[in-house]
């Protein structure tokens, strides 16, 4: 695991359509320690996704600096790994090859990355699945192994972009119960970015507020893990947070 | 009504179980049309040929041996062209689809010359080869080149950017990308080229043998119209129909089957 620091990040783009020059980030600063989950919440259009892809290296930027345990991003790379909204898993592959895919990629023997993959499934109750293809399971299912397929890969830090925004209201629950038990176990530095607040508070050490393209709160959320929906759904301390931050979202 | 209904759906039943059976059935009403209007010699009997002379045909030129011969010449040309067409156009498909150079560079003059259709170079191609196996070839990798390229640059195109995406950030190389997600991701519509290309490029063929041919299918055909022998042009034509439902329906169709619709890329 390492840290995540963003110094003065900005990203300027020229918009064809109005012919003129748009800023999507402004001189975002943010230090995320090793092992910390935090979540970016915002409206759309608040620049969070574009963050996030600057970070994984898809993006270029055009101000300041991304640091992965001090060092420069450049390009993507598998220090950083992804989770998609819309899965972008391989279709072409089975449940088992796409989480095994990272390791394939550096060369790690057929046996040793099955195993790898065999474990990781089972961490997400998908070992009935090994052997389908993505376009068989649900989009729950689907975005599970969208997760163990990033995780296999040991990654520093995991980037995850509105990844429950497609799946139903009652599987996402179950998806966000599963995500803090899975990163209570293996500890990775998160990014997690998402316009839903409750999601965001539920799940994160810290909850980034951004709008506009800039950061507008910063707030740490101190609630007791493992986290559970029946028992924080009563909870004042989880209505208090989500109702502030909910606040200061609309407010932009 | 409904006893045509059940004779429908005991036929559907049986097409089920015997898919051989599928691809006979709808030709009998066809043979059966064409045996009627021969017997009732509507036309002269040297203009129309019945199924039964065209069967006969078909005994007396395989014991002699030509239409083997024949046959065997026109799917070896086949062969080579399509070998070609698919091993210069899957690359070259794949190059325009990825490279933005390339298409710009590329895309005028691939245009330019699918509009010159594979006919009008056989004047020239007589001229620069003669009458062989060289002409023969270049007609069909020139028909069968462009449906390839074509659907593999629509392929490349209809990847989703995050499956790239995905694939960089787990650690796969430019080259790993390609192998991994491009190829494979494109490979239904470099199918779906391949199956419009071999179809145009076996026509191209029989068009090539009828003008520069020594042997062949198209050759047979066109030397049967010399001699006046309706019943040779005829047997040549079911034959190419049958060569290439064959080809179609039991190599290119399974192909499809497995890759595109088994991942559910395309609708089934």
């Amino acid at each position: 695991m390492k840290s995540l620091t963003l110094k003065n990040l900005s990203k300027t783009y020229f918009d064809l359509y109005a012919g003129t020059n748009v800023t999507a980030v402004h001189d975002v600063s943010l230090e995320v320690p090793a092992g910390e989950f935090v979540s970016i919440v915002g409206p759309s259009g608040c620049g969070k996704s574009t963050i996030l892809n600057m970070i994984a290296g898809f993006l270029s930027i055009t101000g300041g600096d991304i640091l992965v345990g001090g060092t420069p991003v450049k390009g993507p790379g598998r220090d950083r790994g992804v989770v998609f909204q819309n899965f972008a898993l391989f279709p072409w592959r089975t449940v088992l090859e796409n989480v095994a895919f990272g390791p394939k990629m550096r060369g790690v023997p057929k046996d040793e990355r099955e195993a790898i993959a065999h474990e990781y499934l089972a961490l997400a109750k998908l070992t009935e699945a090994a052997q389908r293809f993505p376009n068989e399971l649900s989009g729950g299912m689907q975005q599970r192994v969208g997760v163990m397929r990033a995780l296999a890969n040991e990654p520093d830090i995991l980037l995850m972009d509105e990844p429950f925004a497609s799946v139903d209201a009652q599987t996402r629950m179950t998806l966000q119960e599963e995500l803090t038990r899975i990163w209570q176990e293996k500890k990775p530095t998160v990014i997690f970015i998402t316009h839903d607040v409750p999601e965001a508070v539920f799940l994160g050490n810290r909850v980034v507020v951004l709008t506009k393209g800039r950061v507008l709160a910063d707030i740490p959320v101190d609630l007791p893990r493992p986290r559970a929906w029946d028992v924080l759904h009563e909870d004042d301390t989880f209505k208090a947070l989500s109702g502030r931050v909910l606040q200061l979202v609309r407010s932009a | 009504m409904t006893a045509l209904l059940h004779i429908w759906s005991g036929y559907l039943r049986l097409v089920d179980r015997w898919p051989s059976v599928g691809s006979i059935v709808p030709f009998l009403p066809l043979i059966a049309l064409w045996w009627l209007v021969t017997t009732l010699e509507v036309f002269p009997r040297v203009f129309l040929p019945g199924p039964l002379d065209v069967w006969k045909s078909f005994l007396s030129l395989t014991y002699k041996g030509i239409l083997p011969e024949y046959l065997q010449d026109s799917i070896v040309r086949l062969a080579v062209g399509a070998f070609w067409g698919i091993a210069l156009g899957i690359p070259l498909g794949l190059l325009i689809g990825l490279s933005k150079r390339a298409y710009t560079a590329l895309w005028p003059p691939l245009l330019f010359f699918q509009a010159i259709g594979d006919i009008a170079w056989l004047p020239i191609l007589v001229i620069w080869f003669g009458y062989g196996l060289v002409t023969m070839t270049f007609v069909i990798v020139y028909t069968v080149i462009f449906p390839v390229v074509l659907n593999t640059v629509l392929g490349v195109r209809s990847i989703p950017v995050n499956m790239q995406r995905a694939a960089l950030s787990l650690g796969a190389s430019k080259l790993q990308v390609l192998w991994e997600v491009v190829l494979p991701g494109a490979l239904p519509n470099i199918v779906t080229g391949l199956r419009n290309g071999l179809g145009y490029g076996w026509r191209a063929l029989i068009a090539a043998e009828i003008i520069v041919g020594t042997s062949g299918i198209g050759f047979m055909m066109f030397d049967a119209r010399r001699a006046g022998s309706v019943v040779e042009i005829l047997l040549g034509m079911i034959i190419l129909g049958i060569l290439w439902y064959i080809v179609d329906s039991w190599i290119l169709a399974p192909i499809e089957r497995a890759t595109g619709q088994r991942w559910g890329l395309v609708t089934k």
